[in-house]
């Protein structure tokens, strides 16, 4: 599964993908904002995004509901520190695939919420 | 004075008491020129006036007079220095018996206290009558002559005759002095009031108009004075309603608007308008009915009420963005932190064997790294919600009721975006009555209503559980009705004992 994390934090960005790929996925590339992800999402297309909820230059569920419209092949789940009973409906709402927080991360809950 | 001619003395005294009666003498020689009157016209030598002290237990002298032939003045001050009980002395026996008496010779008499006083004047006989008002004796005169004088009943029933309508003098001179004195102290406090204060009579026309009102609305009193009030301070937009008002008033006496605190708009002389309080009083006297304003300008109370909301309002909106900044902080800093070490620690236990003590403990680091994670979260959201600042209220509201331990349903929430004090005002009304509802009102659901309308948000929270919540309690309620009166909300809690409790909450938003 190839999978285009999208997050301001490079600590985040650097552990996450060490911790996808030694759960199977492949990491194809990391973005620092909305602006980035979009642009890898179409150069990179990706079967899955992680998104932080937290951009610098957008919110995260503004990026999810434009890769719904551009890329609606590619799953779209948003991440952040917040619960997932807070945020879980609201992913949804704004076109995403679900809402991961990062202290549940691993690849079988991505697996999980991948359709 | 002397009345001259071929009268007898009592007909001289009656006359010249007649004619200082007749003329209107100042109160302060009036008893001197009676007493006078009267020794000169009789030609005895020495008089006094006595007064009966308020509290009717002793007879006072208030005035003396003695005739150029009695140069001893110690008999005088003698007498100004005596204070005679009742049936004391010939005053004080007058008093007693309210008729008058006669003493051939005081020097001898038993019951005179001042006899030796009297020998030494060379004072011998003396007469007394009371002053008689219609409430009984007054005061009492006394007279005194060198010579001695046979009683002389015709002089002394004339005297009692002259007391009666001294009497009469004395009880109209205070009446009218009482009355003055009290229009002066009226006055005085009139010209003293801080307050407005205009008086009108049944047509609406300015009868009375105190220097406080000259300052506050710009005309002096004799200019005020005969108009029509309204023409003079009501503003134009408000006159027929006030001339309406104030027909029905006299018409059918309904005083609705009577010893009411009322605020609404003056005018002053230049036309500028502004706030005042108001206060009507009727005068409760004979005759068509007078009604009496008491005015006070509110300019400077309004300025600061409207400052005051709105420090109050940037109170909450400063403290809630403190707790929107703190919030942001934490996600920021610690959360993501924690939610990297946690990462961290899941990579390390993958390089573990499953057993063994190393993973074990990196195990019991996960669960409680986890636990803390959730219980910052918490910390967090108590803080102020980010759900609320990234969704809106329904989301948010959502959240609160679907986490709520009493079932709760929720209705319709306004889809649109509020300005951030309004939506965070309508989440902690939510939120803290919920938490109410959970440890206090041992209720099975509750029932969440948000109406949104063009200029409020109304907030509707009911409960099934035992009512009795006490709003200035200290449940948290307090605070709540105070942060929805800073954005000029109303905040009311219904709480009968075991039939729920209803809080109702109205928030401008607009």
């Amino acid at each position: 599964m190839r999978l285009l994390l999208v997050d301001d934090d490079a600590n985040f960005r650097r552990l996450a993908r060490r911790l996808l790929e030694a759960d199977g996925y492949d990491v194809v590339g990391s973005a620092r904002d909305a602006t980035e992800g979009l642009r890898l999402a179409g150069e990179l297309a990706p079967d899955v995004m992680l998104v932080d909820v937290n951009l610098p230059d957008a919110s995260g569920f503004e990026l999810a509901a434009r890769l719904g419209r551009e890329h609606p092949g590619t799953t779209v789940l948003l991440t952040s520190t917040y619960s997932r009973g807070d945020f879980e409906q609201l992913a949804r709402s704004a076109g995403a695939d679900g809402f991961v927080p990062k202290d549940e991360l691993s690849g079988a809950e991505l697996d999980r919420r991948i359709t | 004075m002397k009345i001259r001619g071929e009268y007898r003395p009592v007909a001289r005294a009656d006359f010249a008491v007649a004619r200082i009666l007749a003329a209107t003498a100042a109160e302060e020689v009036l008893y001197a020129e009676l007493l006078a009157a009267i020794g000169d016209s009789l030609d005895w030598d020495f008089g006094a006036w006595w007064e009966i002290s308020d509290d009717a237990a002793s007879l006072r002298c208030i005035e003396t007079w003695r005739s150029g032939l009695l140069q001893d003045g110690d008999f005088e001050t003698l007498t100004r220095q005596t204070t005679l009980a009742t049936g004391i002395g010939l005053p004080g026996r007058v008093w007693a018996t309210e008729r008058p008496a006669w003493i051939v010779d005081v020097t001898v008499d038993p019951n005179f206290p001042r006899g030796t006083g009297a020998l030494l004047a060379g004072l011998h006989s003396g007469f007394a009558f009371p002053v008689q008002s219609a409430r009984g004796a007054v005061g009492v005169i006394e007279m005194f002559a060198t010579r001695m004088h046979e009683p002389d009943d015709e002089l002394l029933q004339t005297m009692a005759s002259l007391g009666s309508q001294l009497g009469q003098l004395i009880e109209r001179r205070r009446a009218e002095r009482e009355v003055r004195e009290s229009n002066e102290r009226r006055r005085a406090i009139l010209d003293a009031a801080l307050d407005c204060v205009i008086t009108i009579d049944h047509l609406g026309c300015v009868v009375e108009f105190n220097p406080a009102a000259e300052r506050t609305f710009g005309y002096r009193a004799d200019e005020a004075i005969g108009r029509e009030m309204a023409e003079l301070i009501i503003p134009p937009a408000l006159r027929v309603r006030h001339r309406d008002g104030f027909s029905r008033l006299l018409k059918t006496g309904q005083e609705h608007v009577i010893d009411k605190r009322l605020e609404l708009m003056g005018m002053r002389s230049d036309g500028s308008e502004f706030p005042v309080e108001l206060t009507i009083t009727r005068i409760d006297l004979p005759g068509p009915p007078m009604f009496t304003g008491y005015l006070r300008d509110i300019t400077e109370r309004k300025r600061a009420e409207v400052e005051l909301r709105a420090s109050r309002a940037r109170i909450v909106d400063a403290a809630d963005e403190a707790r929107r900044r703190l919030e942001h902080d934490l996600h920021d800093g610690a959360q993501t932190r924690l939610a990297n070490l946690g990462i961290l620690l899941r990579l390390a236990r993958g390089k573990l064997e499953p057993s063994g003590e190393a993973g074990a403990l990196l195990d019991e680091a996960i669960d409680d790294l986890a636990e803390t994670t959730r219980e910052l979260r918490e910390l967090a959201r108590g803080i102020h919600p980010a759900i609320l600042t990234q969704g809106g209220l329904d989301p948010a509201l959502r959240a609160l009721a679907a986490r709520s331990r009493v079932r709760a349903r929720l209705g319709a929430v306004p889809q649109r975006r509020m300005p951030q004090r309004v939506e965070a005002t309508v989440y902690f009304v939510v939120a803290e009555a919920l938490t109410n509802v959970t440890r206090y009102a041992e209720a099975e659901r509750v029932e969440i209503d948000i109406e949104d309308g063009p200029k409020h948000v109304r907030v509707v929270i009911r409960d099934d559980g035992r009512g009795g919540a006490d709003p200035a309690g200290g449940s948290g309620l307090r605070g709540l009705a105070d942060r929805v009166a800073a954005l000029e909300g109303s905040f009311e809690v219904t709480s009968p004992p075991g039939e729920g409790t209803t809080l109702h909450a109205v928030i401008p938003c607009a």
